[in-house]
C-alpha cells in the first residue's frame, strides 16, 4: 500500500543521496514503453570514451569501448582500469573525505576530486573511474552520486566532458534506483564492488541454493538490475541507456537550491532543504556507527525497518498502534478512539513524516458555531475509495466497499477489472453494490459498453500512485472463473495491463478518448488520474482542455502494495506538490472554474482532508484507510495471494476470514467529515465549498529545530495567484465535450424504430473526418435499454461513404452492423461490444485492396466481441488488448494482437514486427506468403506456431474468409478460397502457451519429453509419439 | 517468514505436558521434548507480516519475523544472535511469559496464533546444546564501575549488557542465592534452577562480580555504593504485597505466597526448612486468595506438596472463554487462562471476597468466611450469599503495591510516584543523579520480559550518561536497547 515512511529530507536517520530523488515519468506528453513484451526496441548498449564531433566520420570516431550492459564484476573493473590501449586509458580518482572535517571537509574533497579529474583529462586519460575503496577509521566515502555529479559539472564547465567517460567503484549502489540515477547523472558504467562482494560472501556462508554458483549469483543479480533499469527507463518512455544517460530524469525534493544549482543544475527542486552540511553529516553518522568498537554479541545490523516495519526502525504512517486504533473506532464506533488515531498521525512533530506535517491551519480568534458548518452527511458525498480493481482485492472487499459508498453518497471504483452485470441492480436488503466509477485502464479489460452506461463516471487512468508509468500483471493464480468473466478473459491466464494506453500517445489522442467515452455516455463525469510530480500541473491544464470533468491528482504514498519495490518507494511525488501545482496552472490560466479536482495518497485524517481543500481539491479520495477499517493488517502479502484476512485475495478459504462490514468504511468517512467539520468551524467555514483554494489559511510553519527540516521552503505551495474575482477557485460550470455536433444524432433518430419497437432498420450516410467516434453514442443507447444482450443480429444496418474519423464503430453493441466505403483514421472498433464493422475501398477505386492501408493504427483496442471484416491493409498494434472479437484484415503493422487474450484473427498478408507480443489467449492465422513470419515477424516469447491442419480449424477459417469475401467483395479473399490447396499449407496458427494449458492442449515439448520418458517402450512407438504431436 | 502458505497447511502445535498425576510427583518442568521436526513446522506458519504486531506487542521487541525464519530454516547459530539481539534470556522467557506476543500475533486475528513462545524456547536450548552461547566478554574496559542492586531480571539484564559494554559490574543480592524471584518465587516446575545457574556462569565468565547476602540499606551503608561506584541502578524489585487485613489475619496459617513458594525452592536445593518456621500444604485444606499467576504458581506447588484439596479465588468476576470485546486484538486480551497448575486440580472461583478468618483455641485459621461480589469497581456484595469454606492453610496472592520503602529507598531519599514506585525521568534516572532503577521497583510489578526491557534500557542510559561525562568514552559504541 504505497510508502509510509518519511521523505529523505525530513527522515531522522540518515539516508542514502539516491532518496532524495524521486524518478520522473510519462503522462499524458508521450507513452511510456512496454519494456518486457517490447524488448525489440529497448537496449542497455552503450559504447563510452571520447565522444568526438559526430558530423566528422573518422576512424577515431569508433574508438570507444563497447559496453552491453553499464554493470562491471569486480573483475571486469580491473581489467578496465589497467587498460591502456589507443584512445583508452583509465585512472583511478579517490572520492572520500575526513570523516571528522565535516561539510568543509566534503566540500574540500569536492573541489579536489574536481581538480584532479580535470588534471587527468589534460592528461589524456580518458576513462575516469571514481571510486570510494579505501573508507578506513578516518577516512568517509563521498556518495557516489554527489563525486559523480560534482566532476561531471566541473568538466562540463571547462567544457572538456566530452573527452572521458565516467565509472563509478563504489560500495554504495545495490537498488535499481541508485543505479538509475547514477547513469541518469552521467555514469557510464558502475561497479558495484560491495554488493557483489556480499553476494559472493552469501555463497561462502552457505546460504544460497547448492546449485547456484557464486558466479551464476553474480549473474543474476546483474540481470536483475539490467531488467530493472529498462523498466525504469521505459516508464519515461525511453528506449536505450545511450538516451537515459545523462538525460538527469529526476526531480529532487528536499534539496536546497545552492546544492542543486552546484551539483545538479538542470532538476527540478520545489521545496528547497538540505544542503552539503547535512550530507556531510549523514556521511558522518554512517562512518562512525560502521567504526565504532563492537563486542562480541553486537554483531547484528541495526533492524532498518524501511520495508518491514520495526521498532526502533523507521518511522511508518501505518504502524501496529495506528492500525488498530483506527480499527477499533470503525469497529465500536467510538470519535474518542478515532481522535487518539488522528492525534498519532497528526502529531508529526516528533517523527516528521510528510509535507503536510510542517504546515499549520489559521484559525480564526473566535471559531463559528459547529452547528453552522455544512452537516457531516452532506461533506461524505465528496469521498471516493481508491481504484482497486477486483482481482486484486476479494469479491468481498470490493463489493463492501461499494454498498459503503453508495450508502453515503460517495463514489466506489471498479478499478481496472470490470464489473460483474449482476451488481448493477440492487439487492434485496437494497443494499447497491455497483461501482460508481467505472475505470478505464490500459488493459481495458472488461469495458463493455454496457460496463460504460452503467456509471456516473468514467476514470480514464493514465497513471497510477504506486507505480507511474507502468501496467501492472494478475498473475494466472489469481484469476478464477469469476474474475475470468469479469474481465472477460480466461480463468488461469495472467493478464498484463501495458504501461501506456495504446490510444493515448499524447495529449490530442486523450481528448479523443475523453470524447470517446462521454458519447457512450453523456450523463456520466469523464475523469482523468494523473500522478503528483513535477510539470502535472501543465498536463492538468490539458486534461481541462480536452474537456475532461474531473482530474485526480494521486500522491505517491498511496496506490498498491503489489508493486515493485524501485516504484513503491521512488517513483511520484507528494499529492501536495502536485495539487497545488494544478491548482496554480489552472488559475493562471482560467481553467479551474469548468474542473473538478480530486486528490487522494494517504488522507488519513480530518486535517489532512482539510489542507487537501485549502489547497485547490474538493474532492477526496481515500484507498488505504477503508481497507485498514475493512481489517486489512498491512501484511504486504498481496502479490502472493495469502491476504490473512481475506481482502487481497482469491482463495476462497481466506476469503471466508474476510471481517469488514460496509458499517466501518462508513464509520470512518463519518469520523473524517466530523474532524473536519471541527477545522472549519475554526476557520470560519461554513461550506467546504469556501474553503477551496484558500490557501492564505495556511502557514507554512517550519520546524526549526530540526536539522533536516529547516532548510524547507514551502512558500511555493502556498503561492496564490492575484486574479479578478471572476476566476472562480473551483469548478462551478461544466464542460462543453461538442457532442452536439455528434454524427449519432441522426443514427439514432434513425433507429428509433429499432430501439422502441424492434423493428430492423437500414440507413446511409456520407461520413467526413470530423464525425469521429461514429456508433458509440447509439451504442450507448442501446445498452442503456437493453443491457449487455443488445439488439438482435440484423437490426440495425447504416452504410456510410468517405473518410471516416477516429473511433470509427467504438464501443458498438450486437446487432448493429456498421458499414463504410472510404477509409477511416484510428482506433476503428475500439471497446467494441458485439457489432459488426465492415470496411472496404471506393468501389471505384483503382489500387489493389491487399496493399493499400485502409484503416489507421490501434484497432480494436479492448474490444470484447463482435467482429470486423477489413479489406485492406490495417496500422501498428491491430487488435491490441482484444478480449473477444473476430476479426480479418489482410495486412498489419507492427505489434499485431499483442496482450491478446481472447478472439479470432485472421491476416491474409504481411505482418509487421513483434506480432503476438504478450499474446496469451484468443488464436490468431497469419497468411505467410513470404515465409518468414516465423523467424523475422512474430514474437514467439509466449506463442507456439503451427500449421494450419485440424479440420475444425480449417472449417473455421474458411467461413470466415467466405464471408469476408462476401461481405466487402475482396479479391484476395476470393483468390485464397479458389486455390485453397496451394494457399492453407502457408497459413500458420499462432497459438499462445496459456491458452493451450487453459484448453487442455499438449504442447510439443511436453509430448517430446513424454516420448523420451518411458524406458521400457520401444523406440518406435516413441517415435510414433512424437509423429502425432 | 517461514514459508508462504505454512499458515494454511500447518496447525498449531504445542508440546505435551507430562500427565497431570505423573508430574504432581515431581518438581521437574513439565513439558515433553518437541522434535525439531515439529518446531520447524510450527515456524513455518510465520507469515512474515510487513507490519509485524508480535514484535511491537513483545515488551523487548524481539525479532520475531527474523528469527522465525531462521529457525524454519535450519540456521540455529543464526537465530540465536538475531534473539539474543533484543532478549538477554530467552530461555527464562521461553518457558514463563505470558506471551504477549502471542495475544498480537496477526494470524490470532482469526485462526490460532503462531507458536512464538515455544520457538523461542527451542532456538535458545538449541544453541545452548550446541554450544552457540559462550562468554563474551568486552573487548575494552572503559574504567568505570556500576553496582546494580537486585539480581532479578532487570538486574541481571542490565549487569551483562553494562559487562559488555566495558564497565566494571558488581551485583548486589540479598539473598543467599542470585536470581530474585527466578530463583526464589517462581516453582521449578516452571523453571528448574539450573537453567538460571547456566545463564550466570555466561555471566560471571564474561566478568560480572555478584555479591550475595549483601543487602544494601541493610547490613551494606548505601554510601558504600555511592562512594565506590560512577552509577547505581536499582532493581530490587517491586516486594511489598498487598495484604487483606480482615478480622482474623493475625490467626496462624495465613501467609504471604512469598512466605510459602521461595520455601519449596530452598528444599529443592537442598535445603531443610527448620519446621517451626515451615509452610507446608501436605495434607491441608488450602485456600489460596488471588486468580493470577502467583496464585497459579502457589496452587501448583500445594498440589506437589500433597495437599488434601485446594481452593483458589478472586474477587473479579470470571473472565470470558474467548477474548473478551473490551480488549480487541491485538491487545493483551481479558480471557480465562488454564495453566498448567489449573489442569493438575485444585477448585477456582470467582467474584468472591473475603470477609473474616476464624481459628482454633490454638490461634490456628480453620475457617474463611466470605461473600460473592458484583462486579467491579463497587464489588457490591451479594445479599443472602454468605458462605464459610474450612481451610487451614491461607496463602495471600493478591499482587505487589511495589517496592519495599524502608530501606535504600529511603536512606537514598529518592523521590517516589504517585504510585509508590520510585519515581524516573525518561532516561531511568531517579531523583539523584548518578542513582537509577529499572524493573518492578520502577515500574510497579509486572512480567519478567518487562524487567529484561527494562534492564537493557536502564543499562544503555547509563551507558549513555557515563560517556556523556567522561570524553574518552563518546566513541564508545552505544548499547542498542
Amino acid at each position: 500500500m504505497g510508502t509510509d515512511v518519511p521523505l529523505a529530507c525530513l527522515s531522522d536517520r540518515p539516508q542514502p543521496l539516491f532518496n532524495y530523488f524521486k524518478q520522473l515519468f510519462a503522462q499524458v506528453t508521450n507513452p511510456p514503453i512496454d519494456p518486457i513484451r517490447e524488448e525489440l526496441v529497448m537496449s542497455l548498449i552503450s559504447y563510452i570514451g571520447t565522444e568526438r564531433n559526430i558530423l566528422d566520420e573518422a576512424p577515431e570516431n569508433c574508438h570507444t569501448l563497447k559496453l552491453p550492459h553499464p554493470i562491471l564484476t569486480n573483475r571486469d573493473l580491473e581489467k578496465l582500469r589497467r587498460v591502456s590501449s589507443g584512445d583508452l586509458l583509465a585512472t583511478t580518482l579517490q572520492a572520500l573525505f575526513r570523516a571528522e572535517d565535516g561539510e568543509d571537509g566534503l566540500r574540500h574533497s569536492l573541489e579536489d576530486l574536481s581538480d584532479r579529474a580535470s588534471h587527468a583529462v589534460n592528461s589524456g586519460y580518458t576513462l575516469l573511474i571514481l571510486s570510494d575503496r579505501g573508507v578506513d577509521a578516518t577516512h568517509a566515502p563521498i556518495p557516489s552520486l554527489l563525486a559523480m555529479a560534482a566532476v561531471h559539472n566541473r568538466l562540463v564547465r571547462e567544457k572538456t566532458r566530452t573527452q572521458v567517460a565516467l565509472i563509478i567503484e563504489s560500495g554504495e549502489p545495490r537498488e535499481v534506483m541508485h543505479f538509475a540515477l547514477l547513469i541518469g547523472y552521467g555514469a557510464s558504467a558502475i561497479n558495484p564492488y560491495l554488493a557483489i562482494e556480499t553476494i559472493h560472501d552469501l555463497k561462502h556462508r552457505g546460504l544460497l541454493p547448492a546449485d547456484v554458483t557464486a558466479e551464476k549469483a553474480e549473474y543474476n543479480f546483474i540481470k536483475a538490475i539490467n531488467k530493472g533499469l529498462l523498466k525504469t527507463f521505459s516508464k519515461m518512455g525511453i528506449s536505450t541507456l545511450q538516451s537515459y544517460r545523462g538525460a538527469q530524469v529526476f526531480e529532487a525534493v528536499g534539496l536546497n537550491k545552492s546544492l542543486v544549482d552546484a551539483y545538479f543544475s538542470g532538476t527540478a527542486s520545489r521545496i528547497e532543504g538540505v544542503g552539503l552540511g547535512v550530507l556531510a553529516r549523514e556521511a558522518q553518522m554512517k562512518h562512525a556507527y560502521a567504526f565504532q568498537p563492537l563486542t562480541d554479541s553486537e554483531t547484528e545490523l541495526v533492524v532498518g525497518g524501511h520495508y518491514q516495519y520495526r521498532e526502533g526502525g523507521e518511522y511508518h504512517l501505518i504502524n501496529p498502534l495506528t492500525i488498530s486504533k483506527v480499527q477499533h473506532a470503525v469497529r465500536t464506533n467510538n470519535p474518542a478512539t478515532f481522535q487518539e488515531y488522528t492525534d498519532l498521525i497528526d502529531g508529526q512533530n516528533r517523527n516528521l513524516c510528510t509535507l503536510r506535517g510542517l504546515l499549520k491551519l489559521k484559525y480564526d480568534e473566535q471559531p463559528i458555531p459547529l452547528e453552522e458548518v455544512e452537516e457531516a452527511k452532506e461533506i461524505v458525498k465528496r469521498f471516493t475509495t481508491g481504484a482497486m480493481s477486483f482481482g486484486s482485492i476479494s469479491k468481498e472487499a470490493h463489493e463492501t466497499l461499494a454498498i459503503a459508498m453508495n450508502r453515503i453518497g460517495g463514489m466506489s471504483n471498479t478499478g481496472e477489472g470490470g464489473e460483474d452485470e449482476e451488481r448493477f441492480k440492487r439487492d434485496a436488503n437494497g443494499d447497491l453494490r455497483r461501482s460508481a466509477v467505472k475505470q478505464v485502464a490500459s488493459g481495458r479489460f472488461g469495458v463493455t459498453t454496457n460496463y460504460l452506461v452503467n456509471a456516473d463516471e468514467l476514470q480514464i487512468k493514465m497513471a497510477q500512485g504506486a507505480k507511474p508509468g507502468e501496467g501492472g500483471q494478475l498473475p494466472g493464480h489469481k484469476v478464477d472463473e469469476v474474475i475470468a468473466k469479469v474481465r472477460h478473459s480466461i480463468p488461469g491466464v495472467g493478464l498484463i495491463s501495458p504501461p501506456p494506453h495504446h490510444d493515448i500517445y499524447s495529449i490530442e489522442d486523450l481528448a479523443q478518448l475523453i470524447y470517446d467515452l462521454k458519447n457512450v455516455n453523456p450523463q456520466a463525469r469523464i475523469a482523468v488520474k494523473l500522478v503528483s510530480e513535477v510539470g502535472v500541473g501543465t498536463v492538468a491544464a490539458g486534461v481541462a482542455k480536452a474537456h475532461a470533468d474531473v482530474v485526480l491528482i494521486s500522491g505517491d504514498s498511496g496506490g498498491t502494495g503489489a508493486s515493485p519495490l524501485s516504484s513503491i518507494k521512488h517513483a511520484g511525488l507528494p499529492w501536495e506538490l502536485g495539487l497545488a501545482e494544478t491548482q496554480q496552472v489552472l488559475l493562471l490560466n482560467d481553467l479551474r472554474s469548468r474542473i473538478k479536482v480530486q486528490t487522494d495518497g494517504k488522507l488519513q485524517t480530518g486535517r489532512d482532508v482539510v489542507i487537501a481543500a485549502l489547497l485547490g481539491a474538493e474532492e477526496y479520495g481515500f484507498a488505504t484507510m477503508p481497507l485498514i477499517s475493512m481489517g486489512c493488517i498491512m501484511m504486504r502479502k498481496c502479490h502472493l495471494n495469502t491476504c490473512a484476512v481475506g481482502i487481497a485475495t482469491q482463495d476462497p478459504v481466506l476469503r471466508a476470514r474476510f471481517q469488514g462490514q460496509p458499517e466501518h468504511v462508513v464509520n470512518f468517512f463519518f469520523f473524517i467529515a466530523e474532524q473536519m467539520r471541527q477545522h472549519m468551524a475554526k476557520l470560519g467555514f461554513r461550506t467546504v465549498d469556501e474553503m477551496v483554494g484558500r490557501v492564505d489559511k495556511i502557514d507554512a510553519a517550519i520546524a526549526h529545530a530540526h536539522w533536516k527540516a529547516k532548510g524547507i521552503d514551502l512558500e511555493s505551495i502556498l503561492y496564490a495567484p492575484t486574479l479578478p474575482s471572476r476566476v472562480a477557485r473551483r469548478c462551478v460550470q461544466a464542460q462543453d465535450h461538442g457532442l452536439a455536433a455528434a454524427l449519432d444524432h441522426a443514427l439514432i433518430a434513425k433507429a428509433e424504430p429499432t430501439l422502441d419497437h424492434h423493428t430492423p432498420v437500414t440507413g446511409a450516410f456520407n461520413i467526413r473526418n470530423v464525425h469521429r467516434t461514429v456508433g458509440a453514442m447509439l451504442g450507448g443507447e442501446i445498452a442503456r435499454r437493453y443491457g449487455s444482450a443488445g439488439l438482435p443480429d440484423g437490426s440495425l444496418h447504416f452504410r456510410f461513404t468517405g473518410s471516416a474519423g477516429q473511433s470509427f464503430g467504438a464501443f458498438v453493441p450486437s446487432g448493429v452492423t456498421l458499414e463504410l466505403e472510404g477509409d477511416t483514421n484510428d482506433y476503428l472498433g475500439k471497446g467494441l461490444s458485439g457489432g459488426r464493422v465492415i470496411a472496404y475501398p471506393p468501389k471505384t477505386s483503382s489500387f489493389l485492396p491487399e496493399e493499400s492501408i485502409l484503416v489507421g493504427n490501434v484497432v480494436l483496442y479492448g474490444a470484447t466481441s463482435g467482429e470486423v471484416f477489413l479489406n485492406g491493409i490495417a496500422g501498428e498494434r491491430f487488435a491490441v488488448r482484444n478480449s473477444g472479437a473476430t476479426a480479418v484484415v489482410e495486412g498489419v503493422g507492427d505489434h499485431g494482437c499483442e496482450y491478446m487474450t481472447n478472439g479470432l484473427v485472421v491476416v491474409l498478408g504481411a505482418t509487421g514486427r513483434n506480432f503476438a507480443a504478450g499474446m496469451s489467449g484468443g488464436i490468431a492465422y497469419v497468411y505467410d506468403d513470404a515465409g518468414d513470419f516465423p523467424t523475422r515477424r512474430c514474437n514467439k516469447a509466449s506463442v507456439d506456431l503451427e500449421p494450419l491442419v485440424i479440420s475444425e480449424d480449417i472449417e473455421k477459417v474458411r467461413g470466415l474468409l467466405e464471408r469476408h469475401r462476401d461481405l466487402t467483395g475482396s479479391p484476395r479473399a476470393a483468390w485464397i478460397l479458389e486455390h485453397w490447396a496451394d494457399a492453407q499449407p502457408k497459413f500458420i496458427k499462432v497459438f499462445p502457451h496459456e491458452y493451450k494449458r487453459v484448453l487442455g492442449v499438449a504442447r510439443p515439448s511436453e509430448v517430446a519429453k513424454r516420448a523420451e520418458a518411458p524406458a521400457n517402450s520401444s523406440p518406435r512407438v516413441a517415435a510414433a509419439e512424437v509423429q502425432h504431436g | 517468514m517461514g514459508k508462504v502458505t505454512g499458515f494454511l497447511e500447518i496447525q498449531r502445535e504445542q508440546p505435551t505436558r507430562r500427565k497431570s498425576d505423573e508430574r504432581i510427583r515431581d518438581w521437574f518442568e513439565i513439558y515433553e521434548p518437541f522434535p525439531e521436526e515439529k518446531q520447524r513446522e510450527q515456524s513455518a506458519r510465520c507469515m512474515d507480516c510487513g507490519v509485524p504486531f508480535c514484535h511491537t506487542g513483545c515488551p523487548v521487541n524481539n525479532l520475531i519475523p527474523d528469527w522465525n525464519d531462521l529457525a524454519y530454516t535450519g540456521r540455529w547459530e543464526a537465530a540465536i544472535r538475531r534473539l539474543h539481539a533484543t532478549n538477554n534470556f530467552p530461555e527464562f522467557t521461553g518457558r514463563i511469559c505470558p506471551a504477549p506476543c502471542e495475544a498480537a500475533c496477526v494470524l490470532g486475528i482469526n485462526q490460532p496464533a503462531v507458536s512464538i513462545k515455544l520457538i523461542e524456547r527451542s532456538i535458545v536450548e538449541r544453541a545452548w546444546d550446541e554450544g552457540f552461547i559462550q562468554p563474551e566478554p568486552p573487548v575494552q574496559a572503559t574504567g568505570k564501575k556500576v553496582a546494580v542492586v537486585g539480581s532479578g531480571p532487570a538486574g541481571l539484564a542490565a549487569a551483562q549488557q553494562l559487562r559488555r559494554a566495558g564497565h566494571t559490574v558488581t551485583v548486589y543480592e540479598k539473598a543467599d542465592r542470585i536470581g530474585g524471584l527466578l530463583r526464589y518465587g517462581i516453582p521449578n516446575f516452571k523453571l528448574e534452577k539450573h537453567v538460571v545457574d547456566r545463564r550466570i556462569n555466561q555471566m560471571r565468565a564474561e566478568g560480572v562480580k555478584f555479591e550475595t547476602n549483601a543487602h544494601v540499606g541493610v547490613n551494606i551503608p548505601v554510601d558504600q555504593l555511592t562512594d565506590q561506584y560512577d552509577a547505581i541502578l536499582l532493581a530490587g524489585g517491586a516486594e511489598h504485597p498487598r495484604d487483606l487485613k480482615i478480622p482474623g489475619r493475625e490467626l496462624k496459617g495465613i501467609h504471604f505466597a512469598m512466605e510459602f513458594l521461595p520455601q519449596q525452592n530452598r528444599r529443592n536445593e537442598g535445603e531443610t526448612v527448620p519446621e517451626s518456621l515451615a509452610i507446608l500444604a501436605t495434607g491441608k485444606r488450602v485456600l489460596i486468595i488471588g486468580g493470577g499467576d502467583t496464585g497459579a504458581d502457589c496452587l501448583g506447588t500445594s498440589h506437589r506438596q500433597g495437599a488434601k484439596i485446594v481452593h483458589q479465588w478472586e474477587i473479579m468476576p470470571k473472565p470470558p472463554e474467548q477474548r473478551a470485546s473490551s480488549t480487541p486484538w491485538p491487545l493483551w486480551p481479558l480471557q480465562l487462562r488454564t495453566e498448567s497448575s489449573h489442569e493438575e486440580g485444585g477448585i477456582r472461583d470467582w467474584s468472591i471476597n473475603s470477609i473474616r478468618f476464624t481459628g482454633d483455641a490454638d490461634g490456628n485459621v480453620t475457617q474463611v468466611h466470605a461473600v460473592r461480589v458484583g462486579p467491579p469497581p463497587k464489588f457490591e456484595p451479594v445479599t443472602g450469599s454468605e458462605f464459610t469454606t474450612d481451610v487451614d492453610l491461607v496463602l495471600l496472592a493478591m499482587g505487589f503495591l511495589g517496592p519495599v520503602k524502608n530501606g535504600m529507598i529511603d536512606q537514598l531519599g529518592l523521590a517516589l510516584d504517585p504510585r509508590g514506585n520510585v519515581h524516573c525521568d525518561t532516561s531511568y534516572m531517579t531523583s539523584k543523579e548518578g542513582i537509577f532503577a529499572a524493573g518492578d521497583m520502577r515500574r510497579g510489578q509486572s512480567l519478567v520480559v518487562w524487567a529484561i526491557s527494562e534492564g537493557r534500557k536502564a543499562a544503555a542510559a547509563i551507558d549513555n550518561y557515563l560517556a556523556a561525562k567522561t570524553e574518552s568514552l563518546r566513541q564508545v559504541h552505544r548499547i542498542h536497547a
